[in-house]
C-alpha cells in the first residue's frame, strides 16, 4: 500500500525542471497566451489585457508573477518579474527574485505602470498577507503609478464564505489599502457568479465570471489621485 | 501601446487550460506517483468498511479509486451509496446545493458528498449571521440546518487551507447524508 499524502510538503517533491515547469504553468494561466501566441502573426489577448494596455501611462512598467512576457509585444519598457527560476530557461530577461522586498531593492523607484494579474503566488493566504506583498510592491513605484492589480475570491484564506459578504469584503480591502500604502483606488470590478437555473433545472458548474484574470479588479494610483480609468 | 508588427485580436476571457479531469494524475506526478492522498484511502474505506455493493459515483476529476470495477454502477436507482466527488456541485448556489442533494437521496438513500470550501456560497447569495464563525463548522451546521430531515455525519479533518492540500484534486469537505 501506497504511504498517504495530506499535504505538499508531507514528503519532498519530484525535483527537475520538468517538474517545476509544470507547477509553474498550473499556476500562470497567460503563460500559454504566451505559448500560442510566439509562433503566430496574429497574437490572441483578452477583453483585460485591452483594459491594461487602453489606460497604461507612458514609461517603466513591471509585470509581477503574472507570466508577463506574453505582452512583451505590446508593452514598451517592459520588465518582467517572477519568483520560478524555471522561467529564466524560456524567457531569460525575466528578472527572477525570491522577495518580493527584492523587486525595490534591484529595479529602485523606478516604475511607472505595476501589474499583477490572478499571480497565484499571492494568493492562498489572507488578506492581510496580500497586503504586506502590496506593501512590498509601492516601494518600486514611482509617484503617480498606476498599480493593477486582480485575483480570485476563491483562493483567499481564512474568511467565513456564509457569514461576510463577498462584495463588501473586498471593496473594503481596496480601501484599506488605500490608506496602509498610500495608495488611491480609481476604479475597481468586483463580481460573482450569477446562478440561475437552466432550462432542465440545473445551474451551471462555473466558478466566477473571470477565472483567468481573477474577479477582484482593482487599479490604483500611487500617492496622488490625478487619472481616469477608462473601462 | 506598442507598435507590433503582429496583428492583436482581443477575446473575451476564456479557460486557458483544459486539464481538469486530469489534475489529479498531474498533481500525483509531483511525488512520481509515490503517494495516495489520505482523503481517497478515506473514501475507499468508508465504502468498504460500510460493505456498500453498489455505488454511483458522480466525478469529474479522475480520482483513481482503488476497488473493484464491480463495485460501482451507473444506474442511481439501483445504488445503495451516491458518492459525489465532482466539484462542479461545490460551484452551485447554496439553495441549489441543498436541491440536488434532496434530488440525489430521491434516488438513493445514502450519499457520501465531497464539497470544496473554497467554492460555497459562490455567488454571495447566501449569508447566515447565526452560524459558527469558524468557516469549516458554518458549512457543516448550514447543511444540517438546510436539511432538518437528514442525518448529517461531518467526515472532514480540519485545518486551514493554504493551496498546499490537494484540494482540487478530490474536495477537502467530506459528508455522509442519509434521511432519517
Amino acid at each position: 500500500m501506497k504511504k498517504l499524502i495530506e499535504h505538499f510538503s508531507d514528503y519532498p517533491m519530484v525535483q527537475s525542471d520538468t517538474h517545476d515547469y509544470r507547477r509553474y504553468r498550473m499556476g500562470r494561466l497567460k503563460h500559454q497566451l504566451w505559448l500560442h501566441n510566439r509562433k503566430r502573426d496574429e497574437i490572441i489577448l483578452d477583453t483585460h489585457d485591452k483594459f491594461i494596455l487602453d489606460n497604461l501611462q507612458p514609461g517603466n512598467t513591471c509585470v509581477f508573477g503574472s507570466a508577463g512576457y506574453y505582452l512583451e509585444e505590446v508593452i514598451p519598457k517592459l520588465t518582467v518579474i517572477e519568483q520560478w527560476p524555471i522561467v529564466k530557461k524560456f524567457y531569460p530577461k525575466a528578472q527572477i527574485i525570491e522577495n518580493r522586498s527584492e523587486i525595490a531593492e534591484i529595479n529602485g523607484r523606478m516604475f511607472d505602470n505595476f501589474i499583477v494579474v490572478n499571480n497565484r503566488g499571492d494568493i492562498w493566504c489572507e488578506l492581510s498577507v496580500v497586503e504586506k506583498h502590496i506593501a512590498n510592491y509601492v516601494k518600486s513605484m514611482k509617484p503617480g503609478c498606476l498599480f493593477f492589480y486582480s485575483f480570485r475570491d476563491t483562493q483567499i484564506v481564512n474568511w467565513n464564505r456564509l457569514k461576510v459578504n463577498h462584495k463588501q469584503y473586498f471593496h473594503d480591502f481596496g480601501l484599506h489599502i488605500e490608506k496602509t500604502c498610500n495608495l488611491n483606488l480609481l476604479w475597481h470590478d468586483i463580481k460573482f457568479a450569477k446562478k440561475q437555473k437552466d432550462g432542465t433545472g440545473n445551474y451551471d458548474i462555473w466558478e466566477n465570471p473571470d477565472t483567468t484574470n481573477g474577479n477582484i479588479k482593482f487599479v490604483f494610483e500611487y500617492q496622488t489621485k490625478t487619472k481616469i480609468i477608462n473601462d | 501601446m506598442s507598435s507590433t508588427k503582429k496583428t492583436v485580436k482581443f477575446v473575451a476571457p476564456f479557460a486557458l487550460y483544459k486539464w481538469a479531469k486530469n489534475f489529479k494524475r498531474v498533481q500525483d506526478k509531483f511525488y512520481a506517483n509515490q503517494y495516495k492522498l489520505r482523503r481517497i484511502q478515506q473514501v475507499e474505506d468508508f465504502i468498504v468498511l460500510n460493505n456498500f455493493q453498489k455505488v454511483h459515483h458522480i466525478e469529474e476529476v479522475r480520482i483513481d479509486l482503488e476497488l473493484p470495477k464491480t463495485l460501482f454502477t451507473s444506474d442511481i436507482n439501483v445504488a445503495d451509496l451516491v458518492l459525489v466527488t465532482h466539484q462542479g456541485y461545490s460551484r452551485y448556489p447554496c439553495k441549489g446545493i441543498v436541491e440536488q442533494i434532496q434530488e440525489w437521496l430521491a434516488d438513493c438513500p445514502k450519499l457520501y458528498l465531497c464539497l470544496n470550501r473554497h467554492y460555497i456560497n459562490i455567488d454571495n447569495q447566501t449569508i447566515d449571521m447565526e452560524l459558527p464563525d469558524d468557516f469549516q463548522t458554518a458549512i457543516t451546521v448550514w447543511l444540517q440546518k438546510s436539511l432538518p430531515e437528514c442525518t448529517i455525519i461531518d467526515l472532514s479533518r480540519n485545518y486551514m487551507d493554504y493551496g498546499s492540500h490537494f484540494t482540487w484534486s478530490l474536495p477537502d469537505r467530506h459528508y455522509y447524508i442519509e434521511k432519517k
